[in-house]
């Protein structure tokens, strides 16, 4: 496996790109892509050929991971498509400022305070209403090229 | 009217109804607030005695709709209270209907006239077992007499459409539901076809040649010309009758043997495709249909008819042409013992006669089809084609040609081959929308051909001129597609989508196209061969100069129509060389002048062509390319090293000697030339080559990848003498040396990765042995194993692991691979597979842990493990049970402890409920886990067990289960596959280890408990089904242990508080509550009594003081006196007849089934509504 060791360390160093290409024959379902320059993630492939006797082209659905807006593209299916990286990281909710603003523990112990609340009612909801009601909070929160926003909540309640 | 059940209203309160009524019939019809308007209709329906006034709005109301409606409440009321109706009350029902219908036979609104007949033949139909013969007779009467035309032709036309409600009623495939149990259709089934249904046959027959005459000669009326055509669709309807009585498989067994000296064979279901039956109507027949010249009769009477209207081309659609040619059509494939014993001559005449009428609506096909062409209805010819089918299916395939001669100097196969012809090219061109008949016809045609030619040994012996027409047939065939083939090449693939879906219908056709060829293999086959050849030069002289794209589309369809003919589909089964290709060709001995062998050779030979880059790039689009690996796939199965090429398949057709020995030797020559010892292995390393060059050189053609890795490789390692050639094979070692070492296979899609690690790891069963076995599979997934675990035991891991690219790609290829590899493990591979697993036990729950949030990599953990388990459980020792249930147990805890109270948050719906799904999928995979390692209860192939270490699997489950089914929320239980799963592990668990359950805590017994309540509530009759199960588990384990004087449930079946507080009561009187309910006063599927009585049952034994209490509640309940009575028998019966005693034995749960039976035909029907 000395091959892959030897990639696998040289993208190690490059943690600063924001996306990676990968060929968009093996982009599936349930994946990512950057579709016009925003994260989305892949809800429906159609493979097609161009011509009867052409190569194949991929068609993608995508769903903008932030603002939830669907986007499509086509592009041949041997081609490399930009994905973008996507984490998420778990921190346990402290405070929510009257700003809009949350406070969130990380977990070397400090405090990171530049995410702000979802506008959205539906997302903020829930938050608001479990911190209120003093349960012990963990917010997921999913990062992908440059943005960031809470995308899960979990109750880890009193033990 | 005497006898007319229910109270008469007063005059005011009948108009204030009907008014009420019509109003809100007229709100339906204007789609205004119709649920308002059932509101009103409703109550109609269910109230008790509602047939004074539902006479009333069909006599006097002008709304037909609000008449339709009240004809419906007479059905509804009288069916659910028939058991409180006195015999008279229910003819005065049945005459009123009746009279009512003859009355208005020709008022308008017939939809009106229709419902009140169905109505009347409901209502005869339920009361057929309880009116003496005299009575039904006394009703059926009046109908005669209407029919017969005593009383003009309108009354004649409501008196036969009384008897097809009354026909179709009685059929149990189109029989309304009465809430009584199958037994009662089926009788009034065989009582019908035993005592009327002849009797009903003759009738239309005298009122069809009433009116005829006058029809012939031009005098009918409208009127006179419906009836007609009503009674020959009736006569149509009696015909397509399912006919019990005639002794079918007596039947069966004489015509068989007698099939092969005079030809008439019963092919039963073969007409099934277009949705048509053979007729059998059994002997009592013979005069109504065959010797009183009705045949005959009706026949000229066609022809007449027709010539008159010659030139309307509209009549052929009119409906007394359409049932006309029906009714002929049925009685074409009329057969069985209606037909004396006399070696078939009277049903060869009688097919003849049909034919010689028959053959004027198909000939001349020319003619036919330009008259289609400009207009005229192609529904006569389609019928033309259905009596042609019906033919085929009856008789072999000599006599089916034969019928044709003593009427043209050539055979029936000739007329079809030509008619085929004649459709496929209009099939081919396709350019007019309005030339949709095309396909039908070709349908029908090829389902013909299928027929005849798809028999085996006496019954397909074919005339040398049905072969010289086989063979124009398929040269036309061919050369109309290869040119519509070279027309279309240019076309953009837009239909893409389209075309998948008609794959298998696509297959079907040229599968019909290849029966027609191999009948006629002496000439299809060189042609074939020539055509290829012709294309293929055409292709190595071309110097790039010319577009190709013409020539690959025709070499395409000829891949597939090759393919087709040379080889069948196998589908699961062992595929055999074809019979017709075996047996043809009797003269060759010589191999390279073998047609067949010749015409392998150019199309692998061409296949080669593919590894040259500079032809690969220039001529092997990816479509041709599937192509070639499809026909390699489907060549690979049946040529290359034939099973027992030397001796099985000769010893079965070497009975005389003298005059088998030239098809002998041709057929060894076939099957030996791709043999073990011939150029077998030649052909398997260039087919590997070719495979490697598809996965490697096509990046991003999936469809073809998926082909290679699915069908062609699957089927090189399925044979195992086939697996010792390959693993020899330099070729096949290349390959998965680069699968287990390099990068470049990494490329391809995942699932694809898995499929290749399966069919690897399957070619390790060829060693002899098992050492050499499990070294093979070590060596192709040793390297796999040591990278995971390098991977997971890295120390700034959590650093690089969210680089999505390092990691995470390469992560889920491995984790693909490890799946395939696992659902490879056979007996023999078994160890080194297990050994792969634990090695990687560890890593896998770091990275579970590490990629919680990568739901796609969790799913493929999960569903690795579940194979892994799946293929191993069975073949584990103790102490590695135990090592495998520990590691799975971890695994269920920090996958739990990931997602419990886990709320995902989204702004767009559909990624919330991509989510929600995700989580389906991931509780699925944990579910099938669970029952895979239950499985180790039942199956166990260890060869030696050590007490002392062995794992209890029943707590391993509950634990498990204990982890699990907090995730499950009711709202999951919703995805049917989801419940499904679940429901059969609880009710398996249930049933197996009730003891266990006394052991769990209360929260995981509750939950249960819960989710059983929301089973026996559920819409799939499975799922019900199981919570019933699981239900019967649970109570009787409960009675058996209390009568032992032991706890039993103990406490948890003493009170189980509910958080709300709203019952208090035990989980069993809890659910005999529900079930009693369920049973009484909901809309309950008689398919679940059997096991709705076995859970109630002891249900009722454990709770017997609440039980009466129940009893005692509902009928106090019960304002009216006589269904209280009934009731109360009804409920005594239930417990107290049929010697039912209080021991769960299995003749008492029997008993009970029974009871419960009768008890709710009893009462269900009436308390549904109350």
């Amino acid at each position: 496996m000395s091959d892959e060791e030897h990639h696998f360390e040289s993208k190690a160093d490059a943690g600063a790109s924001k996306t990676y290409p990968q060929q968009a024959g093996t982009i599936r379902k349930n994946g990512y892509i950057v579709i016009k320059g925003r994260p989305c993630k892949v809800v429906e492939v159609s493979t097609s050929k161009t011509g009867k006797h052409g190569h194949a082209k991929c068609h993608f659905v995508g769903i903008d991971i932030f603002n939830a807006k669907k986007l499509e593209d086509i592009v041949p299916s041997s081609h490399n498509c930009d994905v973008p990286h996507v984490t998420r990281t778990d921190y346990q909710l402290i405070d929510i400022s009257e700003d809009g603003f949350v406070s969130l523990l990380t977990e070397n112990g400090n405090t990171k305070d530049d995410l702000r609340l979802p506008t959205d009612e539906s997302l903020l909801a829930p938050i608001k209403d479990g911190f209120a009601e003093g349960k012990d909070l963990v917010v997921s929160v999913m990062c992908s090229m440059g943005e960031e926003q809470i995308c899960a909540l979990k109750d880890i309640g009193p033990k | 009217m005497q006898g007319f059940p229910g109270p008469l209203p007063d005059l005011a309160q009948l108009q204030s109804t009907m008014v009420a009524i019509e109003r809100a019939c007229s709100l339906i019809q204007m789609h205004m607030n119709p649920a308002e308007a059932e509101k009103i209709i409703n109550p109609l329906r269910q109230s008790s005695m509602p047939y004074q006034t539902c006479r009333f709005i069909l006599e006097n109301s002008e709304v037909p709709n609000a008449r339709f409606q009240a004809a419906g409440a007479i059905g509804d009321a009288a069916i659910r209270e028939w058991g409180m109706l006195t015999n008279e009350n229910r003819k005065s029902l049945i005459l009123f209907c009746l009279h009512y219908v003859m009355e208005h036979a020709s008022a308008a609104d017939a939809y009106v006239q229709l419902k009140v007949s169905a109505v009347a033949a409901q209502l005869v139909k339920r009361g057929w077992f309880d009116f003496i013969e005299a009575e039904k007779i006394g009703i059926l009467i009046e109908v005669k007499q209407a029919i017969l035309g005593f009383h003009g032709s309108d009354m004649q036309s409501a008196g036969i459409s009384f008897l097809e409600s009354l026909v179709s009623e009685f059929s149990p495939g189109t029989s309304t539901g009465m809430g009584l149990p199958k037994d009662y259709h089926e009788q009034c089934h065989s009582s019908m076809e035993l005592n009327y249904l002849k009797e009903f046959y003759c009738w239309a027959k005298s009122a069809a040649l009433n009116v005829a005459d006058k029809i012939v000669s031009c005098y009918a009326n409208i009127s006179e010309e419906k009836v007609c055509s009503r009674a020959l669709r009736f006569m149509f309807q009696v015909l397509n009758w399912n006919f019990k009585s005639s002794p079918s498989a007596l039947d069966n067994s004489s015509s068989k043997s007698n099939s092969g000296s005079f030809g008439i064979r019963p092919d039963m279901g073969l007409l099934k495709k277009f949705e048509r039956s053979l007729v059998e109507p059994g002997p009592l027949w013979h005069d109504a249909l065959l010797s009183s010249g009705h045949m005959l009769w009706l026949l000229n009477f066609y022809a007449i008819v027709r010539q008159k209207h010659s030139s309307d081309m509209l009549w052929f659609d009119s409906p007394l042409a359409v049932s006309a040619r029906q009714l002929i059509v049925q009685l074409c494939s009329l057969t069985g013992t209606i037909f004396p014993s006399d070696d078939g001559e009277m049903h060869i005449k009688h097919l003849t006669q049909i034919l010689s009428a028959v053959i004027e609506w198909v000939e001349p096909p020319n003619i036919i089809s330009g008259a289609l062409r400009s207009g005229r209805s192609e529904s006569e010819m389609i019928d033309g084609f259905h009596a042609l089918l019906s033919m085929a299916t009856l008789t072999g395939t000599m006599l089916f040609d034969n019928l044709l001669r003593s009427l043209r100097p050539f055979g029936t196969i000739h007329l079809l081959a030509t008619l085929t012809c004649e459709v496929v090219q209009t099939y081919v061109i396709k350019n007019d929308d309005e030339q949709t008949w095309s396909s039908e016809a070709l349908d029908i045609m090829l389902e013909i051909w299928t027929v005849i030619l798809g028999r085996s040994g006496n019954d397909m012996k074919i005339s040398a001129e049905g072969i010289s027409s086989a063979s124009n047939l398929f040269s036309t065939i061919v050369e109309s597609h290869l040119k519509a083939a070279a027309e279309s090449a240019f076309e953009d693939d837009s239909e893409a989508d389209y075309f998948h879906v008609s794959v298998s219908r696509r297959d079907e056709t040229l599968y019909a196209y290849a029966l027609i060829a191999r009948a006629a293999v002496e000439t299809t086959v060189p042609f074939l061969t020539r055509l290829f050849s012709e294309r293929f030069a055409l292709l190595s002289q071309n110097n790039e100069r010319m577009d190709p794209t013409q020539t690959l589309e025709e070499l395409y369809w000829l891949l597939l129509i090759t393919g087709h003919v040379l080889t069948d589909s196998g589908e699961g089964e062992t595929v055999l060389v074809p019979e017709a290709i075996q047996d043809g060709f009797s003269g060759v001995t010589e191999e390279l002048q073998h047609p067949v062998i010749v015409l392998s050779w150019s199309i692998i030979s061409f296949a080669k062509q593919s590894l040259d880059p500079k032809m690969r790039n220039a001529y092997f689009s990816p479509r041709l390319m599937e192509a070639v690996i499809w026909f390699l796939a489907r060549w690979v199965d049946t040529y290359l090293m034939p099973i027992d090429a030397a001796k099985g398949q000769l010893g079965i057709s070497g009975h005389d000697e003298g005059l088998q020995q030239h098809p002998q030797s041709s057929k060894k020559v076939l099957l030996s030339f791709a043999g073990q010892h011939s150029q077998g292995e030649t052909i398997l390393d260039t087919i590997i080559r070719i495979s490697m060059t598809t996965l490697t050189s096509y990046p991003g053609e999936n469809e073809l990848q998926a082909l290679t890795c699915w069908k062609l490789l699957v089927v090189l390692v399925r044979r195992r003498h086939v697996c010792i050639h390959l693993v020899a094979l330099e070729s096949w070692r290349d390959l998965a040396r680069a699968f287990a070492n390099e990068r470049t296979l990494f490329s391809l899609n995942a699932r694809l990765q898995r499929s290749l690690a399966e069919t690897l790891v399957c070619a390790a069963s060829s060693f002899k042995d098992l050492e050499t076995s499990n070294q093979y599979v070590r060596d192709l997934m040793g390297p796999m194993t040591a990278y995971l675990v390098d991977i997971s035991s890295r120390n700034d891991l959590k650093a690089v692991a969210q680089q999505a690219d390092a990691i995470y790609m390469v992560v889920s290829c491995l984790l693909e691979r490890l799946r395939g590899a696992s659902r490879a493990t056979q007996p023999r591979t078994q160890k080194s597979i297990f050994e792969m697993g634990c090695a990687v036990m560890n890593s896998l729950l770091t990275l579970l842990e590490l990629y919680k949030n990568q739901s796609t990599v969790v799913y493929l953990i999960l569903k690795f493990v579940v194979d892994f388990v799946e293929g191993e459980v069975a073949f584990l020792s103790a102490k590695e049970t135990s090592i495998l249930v520990n590691f799975c147990l971890q695994l269920l805890r920090i996958y739990s402890s990931h997602n419990i109270g886990k709320i995902s948050l989204s702004l767009s719906t559909s990624l919330q409920s991509e989510a929600q799904t995700e989580k389906y999928k991931d509780l699925r995979a944990l579910l099938q886990l669970l029952t895979n390692i239950c499985s180790k209860d039942l199956v166990d192939f260890s060869s030696f067990s050590d007490e002392a270490e062995s794992t209890d699997i029943a707590e391993v489950i509950y634990v498990g289960l204990h982890i699990v089914t907090p995730l499950i929320s009711l709202e999951l239980l919703k995805y049917p596959k989801l419940s499904c799963d679940y429901f059969a592990l609880i009710s398996h668990l249930l049933e197996v280890y009730p003891e266990k359950v006394a052991q769990l805590n209360k929260e995981a017994f509750d939950h249960i408990v819960r989710t059983l309540d929301f089973g026996v509530c559920h819409q799939d009759v499975d799922i019900v089904d199981k919570c019933l199960r699981a239900v019967n588990a649970l109570a009787s384990y409960h009675y058996k242990e209390k009568i032992a004087g032991k706890e039993g449930l103990g406490a948890k079946a003493m009170s189980s508080e509910e958080s709300n507080g709203e019952f208090q009561q035990s989980i069993l009187s809890y659910f005999l509550r529900l079930l009693i309910q369920l049973l009484l006063y909901q809309d309950f599927r008689m398919e679940l009594a059997g096991s709705a009585a076995d859970a109630l049952f002891p249900l009722v034994l454990c709770e017997q003081d609440l039980y009466q209490r129940l009893v005692q509640e509902i009928l106090e309940k019960q304002s009216n006196p006589a269904i209280k009575t009934r009731l109360a028998s009804a409920f005594y019966a239930l417990t107290s007849t049929n010697q039912l005693s209080s021991s769960l034995d299995r003749n008492n749960r029997f008993r009970f089934r029974k009871n419960l039976q009768v008890f709710l035909i009893e009462v269900s029907g009436f308390m549904r509504i109350i």
